[in-house]
């Protein structure tokens, strides 16, 4: 099936700055695909060009097969749901949210008939008559959706639409608009700089950094097997490990020597060969934390450490252990608390293990990546 | 914390200073003696007199005439020049900021003289046109600094929100922008119309005979007529100026509540 | 999209050539007409003669007019200076007061603004007059001698000045102190600075932006003052102003009146200029600029917008903020 929107080899600059550097992408008609990216990424303006506020330099846009890289914003099959909600200050939500259909010329009864499908759909009949002002940020949120939906565009476009909100009712909007796309159906372009949204709403992600897309693909793609050490950083939180390969074992594992370690066996993601060097990212909770060496299993690497930092966080306790140079970020869940062998506490020796195919071979590393790493101060 | 009591006494004694005056003249007006000064009983002769005193009306005519006129041409002008303040950086607008900040920073005095000089060179005679265009003048950067304000306060994302429901420019102008900066182009208005009406510097240099405008015919008063006339004129418009203001600001009250 | 340019160049000439032209054609022309018509000679009956002549200048030396342009100075700074003073304590206790109070009291002080400005000077010379209630209340309170004249003179100038100009005071005075966090007084305090100490270490430079748009505020049509000196004041407190007006209409010698008016504007100019070099501050005559215009509009606009009054400060920030915004922009991604 060919893609229902594509941005093909976009590139915009402000100035002598490259916001947008020669990026393409694919959506398919009816998922949620997000641009996730920190502020300055290129995010907003993909998406500003995809609305029309923005032409780019070069490239082209195209939508269900049509090229709209140069058609004004207004005569656009797309609707953006904007950060600040821009909602029109002097109309009440209710003609906030026909403006649409009046622009259109579309006949009153039918105005009015949509409309009130509209407020059913987000709730909001009984503030119909309000003015913004007088509404709460998540009212003014749900408004700002169904102001942009009720013209049915062939995208909705939302412009980190949660970033105004608290936490406990960003989550709440979150599901609220995840519900909302399984009615309506529309494709929905959402950018966010917040990877947890990305991935609970999301069907694909595309990672943007500095102008140009990291990765593409599915949320636990983008978790489990990160392609550069932004992603692995950016998204969640990691370790990377830099090594050499020693030992090709078959074509599957490595044995890789790292400093400070003894020989650690590598899931070959990325056929490596003898004598490459290759660098490692490890999440948090793929590591087992003991007291007690663990028993010799081929499947299995272990590595001696010392606690240097513990932070209590209820549902799990999170270590940083050093190894040599390492300081080696860990999670460990509580499931039976008072239950579990003797906690572990500051400066004791532990033991470190990870199964062999939990760590994943970076393509692209960049040290500068490693300030987005979670450490404690040294 | 327990505060200070200064800055609430200071406060209300430049309160009283502020009124007690003008209480005065309130009194006074209703003072029968010619000369002021005692009490010698209650009468409306001032009055009276004041209003059957047909160059009151005709400067009151005046003044309100070039009022609207003033106020009108200076809102059109001073808007569009806010717009472009607003959307355009650069050594043009640097040059024309300067241009409209000016007037706010010299004193009127010069800008009577230079206008009066001015007409004077281009042998035009003085009349309601010449007071006209001084006050747009000075009126222009006024109403310019208001609107900027309001433009600069202004959330432009909902014309990018009109344009991507389907507006174009004009209609997202039209529909959005206009009614939404209407109050701020209104302040301005009103501020040009009160500075206009009440302005006499100025407009003492570039009046002729047979365009004296109030300001100016309370000088002359004021220079030649009865003192207890001008309290009673100084009453009538200390009325109008209280119930204007107490009027606009039920009107910015009763708007709150409503909306 | 190069296309572009040409239209928004268009767009911004259209947009701004009326009030430059309007401005240019009423405003730069007269004031270099009169500056130049300093430089032509007196005709014997009023107006001004042919040629060209450094003499009214040179007259300008003459012992007469240093003393006016001294007097003037000392008039408008004293008068500025007490309503600063008096402002300073109005503005906090405005700022301070509960969201009813303040309205209410915004409201006393706006309207003597919005009164007519020669009624207010004439209540006053009837306040002061040899036979008004105040002479008699200062005399039977033997504070005043009984043939003392508290009229035509440079206090009885002064006094009407302040009353005047004390809401140009105390509205940008109040604007700063209201956006001014009154816990950093709190704080100071409790770092061990007294009440009076946090007052003037904390709460002034927390408010000098808005002081120093008071200063001029008052300062510059002091400095031009023409009709309060002319009411109340006599021959011993003319300031620059009077003699303008006298050169223009009563000896109509144009080319006297030109330099005088010249001479004023110099010493605004230096005036004003000395004070913003002293402050050092680049965005004061925006800020002023923005002032001047709101004074008017602050509390008294009949629309209902849900802001909060146009405070001089406020937008003085923003369009420093917005600035930089656009520079960014420019440059960047918005996200």
């Amino acid at each position: 099936m060919p893609p229902f929107l594509s941005f093909e080899n976009i590139s915009k600059s402000f100035g002598s700055h490259k916001a947008v550097d020669n990026v393409s992408v694919d959506v398919s008609r009816g998922e949620i695909f997000s641009l996730l990216g920190p502020s300055g990424c290129g995010k907003t303006t993909l998406l500003r060009m995809c609305a029309g506020f923005e032409e780019p330099d070069s490239g082209r846009i195209l939508l269900d097969g049509v090229d709209i890289t140069n058609i004004p914003p207004h005569k656009r099959k797309v609707n953006t749901v904007f950060q600040n909600y821009a909602l029109f200050p002097h109309l009440s939500l209710r003609e906030n949210i026909a403006f649409g259909l009046r622009i259109a010329k579309r006949p009153e009864k039918e105005i009015q008939a949509e409309v009130d499908k509209m407020l059913d759909l987000v709730q909001l009949t009984d503030h119909a008559d309000k003015l913004p002002a007088f509404i709460s940020g998540g009212q003014k949120q749900r408004v700002a959706i169904a102001r942009a939906l009720i013209n049915k565009p062939q995208v909705l476009l939302l412009d980190e639409p949660l970033a105004a909100l608290d936490l406990k009712l960003r989550q709440r909007m979150l599901v609220e608009l995840d519900g909302i796309h399984d009615e309506v159906g529309i494709t929905f372009l959402y950018i966010t700089h917040d990877q947890g949204e990305a991935m609970g709403i999301s069907d694909n992600i595309a990672v943007m950094n500095q102008g140009r897309i990291e990765q593409i693909g599915k949320p636990t793609e983008v978790y489990e097997a990160p392609r550069s050490s932004f992603v692995a950083a950016f998204i969640g939180d990691t370790n990377f490990f830099e090594g050499t390969v020693t030992e090709e074992k078959g074509t599957e594992y490595l044995t890789v020597k790292i400093d400070g370690f003894p020989d650690v066996t590598v899931f070959n993601d990325k056929n490596a060969h003898k004598g490459d060097p290759v660098y490692l990212s490890i999440r948090p909770e793929k590591f087992s934390v003991s007291v007690e060496k663990p028993a010799e299993n081929e499947h299995v690497n272990a590595v001696e450490g010392i606690v240097e930092e513990v932070i209590y966080m209820g549902s799990h306790t999170r270590y940083w252990i050093r190894v040599q140079d390492y300081r080696i970020s860990t999670n460990r869940q509580h499931i039976r608390y008072a239950l579990d062998e003797k906690p572990i506490q500051w400066k004791d020796r532990v033991w470190l293990s990870w199964r062999t195919d939990d760590g994943y071979m970076l393509e692209r590393y960049a040290a500068a990546d490693e300030k987005l790493l979670i450490l404690p101060e040294e | 914390m327990k505060r200070s009591s200064l800055p609430l006494l200071t406060t209300i004694a430049v309160l009283v200073f502020f009124y007690f005056p003008l209480v005065l003249v309130t009194i006074e007006s209703f003072n029968a003696s010619k000369y002021g000064g005692p009490w010698t009983g209650f009468s409306l002769r001032w009055y009276k007199t004041l209003f059957t005193d047909a160059e009151v009306f005709r400067a009151l005519k005046n003044t309100l005439i070039v009022g609207v006129v003033s106020t009108l041409v200076s809102m059109v002008l001073g808007t569009v020049a806010a717009f472009a303040l607003h959307r355009f950086k650069g050594k043009l607008q640097a040059a024309h900021y300067g241009l409209i900040y000016l007037p706010l920073v010299v004193p009127d005095i010069l800008m009577g003289i230079s206008l009066l000089l001015f007409f004077v060179a281009l042998k035009v005679e003085l009349s309601l046109v010449t007071i006209s265009i001084a006050h747009i003048s000075f009126c222009i950067s006024y109403v310019t600094m208001v609107v900027l304000g309001r433009l600069q306060d202004f959330d432009f994302s909902v014309m990018d929100a009109a344009q991507d429901l389907g507006a174009d420019r004009l209609t997202a102008f039209r529909k959005i922008l206009l009614p939404l900066l209407a109050p701020g182009i209104l302040a301005g208005g009103l501020l040009a119309f009160t500075l206009s009406i009440d302005d006499f510097v100025i407009t003492f240099f570039v009046s002729g005979p047979g365009s004296t405008t109030l300001p100016v015919y309370i000088y002359s008063m004021m220079k030649h007529g009865s003192p207890p006339v001008i309290n009673a004129l100084s009453v009538v418009l200390l009325a109008v100026t209280f119930v204007l203001v107490l009027y606009s600001q039920f009107l910015n009250h009763g708007g709150k509540e409503n909306a | 999209m190069p296309t572009m340019i040409p239209r928004r160049r268009r767009e911004e000439w259209l947009l701004t050539l009326p009030t430059f032209f309007w401005l240019t054609l009423f405003f730069i022309i007269p004031t270099v007409i009169v500056l130049a018509i300093a430089f032509k000679p007196a005709a014997p009956h009023g107006g001004f003669g042919e040629g060209w002549t450094l003499r009214t200048l040179m007259e300008l030396g003459n012992p007469n007019y240093p003393a006016i342009v001294f007097r003037t100075l000392w008039i408008s700074a004293v008068a500025t200076a007490l309503c600063i003073l008096i402002a300073l304590p109005v503005g906090y206790c405005l700022a301070r007061a509960s969201r009813k109070w303040r309205q209410f009291l915004m409201l006393l002080v706006v309207i003597p603004f919005w009164t007519n400005f020669l009624i207010r000077i004439f209540a006053w010379k009837q306040v002061l007059h040899p036979e008004g209630i105040l002479k008699k209340t200062l005399v039977a309170l033997h504070l005043v001698a009984p043939d003392a004249t508290l009229l035509y003179n440079a206090g009885a100038v002064m006094l009407v000045m302040v009353y005047t100009y004390l809401p140009f005071a105390i509205l940008p005075i109040y604007a700063a102190a209201e956006k001014f966090d009154f816990s950093l007084l709190e704080a100071a305090q409790d770092l061990g600075s007294s009440r009076l100490g946090a007052f003037y270490r904390i709460f002034i430079p927390g408010i000098r932006r808005g002081l120093l748009t008071a200063t001029l505020m008052v300062l510059i049509p002091a400095l031009g003052a023409y009709v309060i000196p002319d009411i109340v004041g006599g021959p011993t407190s003319e300031m620059i102003g009077n003699k303008i007006a006298q050169r223009t209409f009563v000896d109509r010698n144009l080319p006297h009146a030109s330099a005088l008016t010249g001479l004023l504007l110099v010493t605004v100019l230096v005036v004003t200029g000395g004070l913003y070099v002293l402050v050092r501050m680049r965005k004061i005559p925006r800020a002023l600029g923005r002032s001047l215009a709101a004074t008017g509009t602050g509390n008294l606009t009949t629309t209902a917008e849900n802001t909060a009054p146009v405070t001089p400060e406020s937008i003085a920030d923003l369009v420093a903020e917005e600035e930089k915004n656009k520079e960014e922009n420019a440059e960047e991604d918005a996200t």
